[in-house]
């Protein structure tokens, strides 16, 4: 079976005063029908901007994705007229944004945001659109949706306001949705609301989701297979289970060492990573988390390693995983 | 026990000072720099006036009244014989003292005032700045020419008319930045380290408002000079002999027909020194403004 | 356990909403703060947890007199810090610091790294010369960062070296109490734990006691040692940071832990998830009676009638809940 979205080594470069910022320098994942993938990092390691290209979504003159292929059900986005692409965006692949309050139009009312987008791909009018509107409203959890379809953003709490986001992007049933940091505004306690309402919605829609987040909890608990980027590469990726319990690059194990677990008993020292993110302008040559990393070899610092096979469906780009020790994994 | 890892900057960029960073940037522009140097050179040309003309700006040459430019009188005479070039070398000393002594007064006066009520706020803000909207209410130009008339006398009289109608302007805006910056939080870490209202404001807020008061200082200046100019010409400003390109101006409009540079010369210095102090600000602006810093 | 150093005790701040167009009527009081109680102890690490609105930042300030409260006593030395002026507030502030969240915001642009953690030093004059700079150096060393960057200004330092210069004019003065606002929202996850094993390094070090604020019930629980829960400006829950984990009692503890998923799929796979409805209702309009029984799941008839109490519930643990509770006076 053909993945739903295939993304081959697209290189997106951000073009600035004091130099080239690769923000996303050869990445390359896949996403099959109905399946949710994480793509985790910290920021800067590219993940958002990641996503952005898949929907071409880059703000030019200063950003521009540099080559690559973007293949969606066969067909690659790069190649797409703009005019075909806002076909696509909405309709085929649609994205939740980070901050409601800014990706919401504060002049138009709830009812008519979802229903633009109805209007464009279906065809619908504006009542057929505000009546859908009323229906996503319910199917997202918002209590007296009739009503609440006339409202304005502001009138809505932050947790409302990342529901209404999501009935837009449900609104013309795409196949796969982008999630970009969904939860990060937002409370614990609404979290778990809204990451348990995306996971019942794209079960039932067969949806496919690509989640973008930093929080290794969430990527646990509703990711299958799991994207670690590191200053625009991915550094590691396999099923969730696997990279978790045996995480084959340092970074990887650096960072589920660095996050308390609150099941666990309470450790005396977290592990951090030592050391900051690197600067993307003056990469190193070689691998770009040598200067952080506590198992670096002389390769490290000459050539930058690939993504390595280590079973089917687990990879890792380090050249000292690649050499067999990995006395980072308990 | 503590991780030494953290001793490396991450910005391998050059070391940049706030105000060397500023200065880079307004370099960069050409414009502003073009402004700066003509208003360099023209001030020095005004100070060392002595040394570049032979010629006073009072002594009248009655019998050379009228005189084209020549070798001897560069821009020619004026209607009672005076040089023409000197009187302009001479006028640019009135306009660019107007210019920065009465921006003097206004700093003195608004600042404070500006300061005060951004910091305290509440009612005495609220009375500072009714205040202040009153003295809005008035036309800038009729003020200034009614507290001239009222004070009378020359130069310091002016200095004084300006900067007591202008300062209204500086003490909005910096109330403004100071509003803005309150709420910042190295303000409360300063409250919180055991600082009060009087240090706050002078270490902490007013050294972060600088930007936009160093811009409308710049800015402000060629608008006391265009009053001054004004005044002078309708014969309420600077007073004889003190030499002024608006005085040059109205006795030249006397004579416009006879010859016209007469009016000619001094509007152009005006024109010039304004738009210089005007490209100047506006690269200032750009070169302060902290968002455009990458 | 160790001496008491600040007693808070019934710690209320309302801010009034008021209407009107020359006179201004005041209709309604946000209740940030609404009674709150509660110790800190020499040493002792105390995390304050709750979500938006919850008013443990208001609390925060309201204990350092960054804010002044609208009622309520904050005790230290003996003296009831609500009570002291400004100005009488300036030595006790030498004991009392605070560590900010936005490592971004909460230095001044336009001072050096030594400027910002000298300012305690010079605003109480404190050293001078040779002594001061020996002094910065050393909290710079202290805190991980060389001193060398001294002249160097804020915008040339990475967010995590930012914070640790805000920890180390915290520590300038050697306080023995810091107010930790949300240190290490900001930062990303691997920075993070550089932050708390240096906070918790200097605790060990220094003896300071820190209250922190966090939303992030992994962290507080990985650095507390006593957790309090708050909702809508009052206390739900206080405990002993092992018993509250593993034995919360209210129900909005117990929701909020379960909503914190755990960076382990095999543990996910399996485990519910108890998902509150409802959004936290406004503070200036808080529910009658106990202030979460809307969203409760395991509200019953009174829960909208009766304000529940802090009262005992086992080894210094305390909850409001009128599940536990056993009779009224």
């Amino acid at each position: 079976m053909t993945a739903l979205l295939e993304v081959r080594n697209v290189k997106t470069y951000f073009y600035t005063q004091d130099g080239v910022v690769k923000a996303v320098d050869g990445v390359s994942f896949n996403v099959n029908r109905g399946e949710t993938i994480a793509l985790v990092g910290e920021s800067g390691c590219g993940k958002t901007v990641s996503a952005l290209s898949i929907l071409r979504l880059v703000a030019e003159p200063a950003g521009k994705i540099v080559s690559g292929e973007i293949i969606f059900n066969g067909i690659d986005l790069l190649k797409l007229s703009n005019e075909e692409m806002r076909k696509m965006r909405g309709a085929k692949i649609s994205i939740i944004f980070q901050e409601p309050l800014t990706s919401l139009n504060p002049v138009l009312t709830i009812g008519r945001q979802i229903s633009e987008g109805l209007e464009f791909h279906k065809n619908m009018s504006v009542r057929e659109g505000m009546q859908e509107a009323t229906r996503l409203l319910q199917m997202v959890g918002i209590p007296h949706p009739e009503r609440r379809v006339h409202d304005f953003p502001h009138q809505f709490s932050g947790g409302m306001r990342q529901r209404a986001m999501i009935a837009i992007a449900i609104a013309c049933q795409p196949q796969l949705i982008i999630a970009d940091e969904p939860t990060t505004v937002v409370d614990v306690t609404i979290q778990a609301q809204l990451l348990e309402l995306i996971r019942n919605i794209t079960k039932e829609l067969n949806t496919a989701l690509i989640l973008i987040t930093h929080n290794l909890g969430i990527v646990a608990r509703y990711a299958q297979r799991v994207f670690v980027m590191y200053a625009g590469d991915i550094v590691e990726h396999g099923k969730a289970l696997d990279v978790y319990h045996t995480p084959f690059h340092p970074y990887t194990a650096g960072l589920l060492g660095s996050v308390p677990r609150l099941d666990e008993p309470r450790k005396t020292r977290l592990q951090p990573i030592e050391g900051q993110p690197p600067d993307l302008i003056a990469l190193p040559a070689g691998c770009s988390f040598q200067a952080r990393c506590a198992y670096a070899i002389p390769e490290c610092h000459k050539e930058k390693p690939p993504l390595l096979e280590i079973s089917p469906s687990h990879f890792a780009a380090c050249w000292v995983s690649q050499k067999g020790s990995r006395s980072w994994q308990k | 026990m503590v991780s030494s890892t953290n001793t490396t900057i991450v910005n391998e960029r050059p070391h940049h000072t706030l105000w060397g960073d500023a200065w880079i940037r307004l370099r960069r522009n050409k414009l502003a720099m073009a402004g700066g140097i003509f208003i360099i050179v023209l001030t020095l040309a005004a100070i060392f006036a002595p040394l570049i003309t032979p010629y006073s700006f009072a002594h009248q040459d009655l019998n050379a009244i009228l005189e084209n430019p020549s070798s001897k009188h560069w821009l020619g005479t004026d209607g009672l014989g005076r040089d023409v070039f000197a009187r302009l070398l001479y006028g640019a000393r009135t306009s660019l003292a107007v210019g920065i002594f009465a921006q003097l007064i206004v700093i003195g006066i608004g600042l404070p005032i500006g300061a005060v009520a951004g910091y305290a706020g509440g009612r005495l803000d609220n009375a500072l700045m009714r205040f202040v909207d009153v003295m809005y209410g008035f036309p800038d130009l009729l003020l200034v020419i009614l507290l001239k008339a009222i004070l009378g006398g020359g130069i310091y009289q002016l200095f004084l008319a300006i900067g007591l109608v202008a300062w209204v302007n500086i003490a909005r805006l910096i109330r403004g930045q100071i509003l803005a910056i309150k709420s910042r939080e190295f303000v409360s870490a300063a409250h919180a380290m055991g600082g009060m209202g009087p240090y706050i404001t002078w270490r902490h807020l007013l050294p972060n408002s600088l930007g936009p008061i160093i811009v409308s200082i710049t800015f402000n200046i060629p608008r006391a000079i265009f009053t001054e100019a004004a005044l002078s010409f309708i014969g309420i400003g600077v007073r004889p002999p003190t030499p002024s390109w608006g005085t040059m101006i109205s006795d030249g409009y006397a004579v416009i027909f006879a010859s016209w540079y007469q009016v000619f010369f001094p509007a152009l210095a005006i024109a010039l020194l304004m738009i210089a102090f005007t490209f100047l600000g506006d690269g200032l602006r750009d070169a302060l403004d902290p968002k455009m810093r990458r | 356990m160790a001496e008491i150093i600040i007693e808070v005790n019934n710690l209320a701040k309302y801010f009034p909403v008021t209407r009107g167009l020359f006179h201004q009527q005041k209709i309604a009081d946000v209740k940030a703060v609404d009674g709150v109680s509660f110790t800190i102890h020499k040493g002792e690490t105390l995390g304050l947890v709750g979500e938006s609105g919850c008013g443990k930042t208001t609390l925060g300030r309201c204990i350092l007199q960054l804010i002044r409260p609208t009622s309520g006593e904050v005790i230290f030395e003996g003296r009831d810090l609500c009570e002291l002026s400004d100005k009488e507030l300036v030595p006790v502030r030498k004991k009392l610091q605070v560590i900010f969240q936005d490592p971004y915001d909460s230095l001044d642009p336009r001072f050096t790294a030594m400027d910002i953690i000298g300012e305690p030093l010079r605003i109480h004059n404190i050293f001078k010369g040779t002594e001061y700079r020996d002094r910065v150096a050393e909290l710079m060393n202290l805190v991980g960062l060389a001193p060398y960057m001294a002249e160097r200004y804020p915008h040339e330092f990475s967010g995590g070296q930012r914070q640790r210069l805000g920890v180390a004019r915290a520590l300038a003065l050697q306080p023995q109490f810091i107010m930790c606002d949300e240190p290490i929202s900001a930062l990303d996850v691997s920075i993070q734990a550089q932050i708390i094993n240096l906070l918790d390094d200097l605790q060990q070090k220094f003896g300071v006691a820190y209250l922190f604020i966090s939303h992030d019930l992994s962290v507080v629980r990985h650095i507390s040692d006593r957790v309090i829960v708050m909702y809508l400006g009052k206390v739900m829950e206080i405990s002993n940071r092992d018993e509250l984990y593993k034995n919360p009692l209210h129900p909005y503890t117990q929701a909020l832990l379960s909503a914190v998923p755990i960076p382990d799929p095999a543990v996910e796979i399996n485990r519910a998830v108890i998902v509150l409805k409802g959004e936290v209702p406004s503070p200036m309009n808080p529910p009658s009676g106990c202030v979460f029984h809307p969203r409760c799941y395991r509200a019953f008839a009174d829960c909208p009638k009766v304000v529940p109490l802090l009262a005992d519930a086992g080894d210094s643990h305390q909850v409001a809940c009128l599940l536990y509770e056993t009779s009224r006076p």
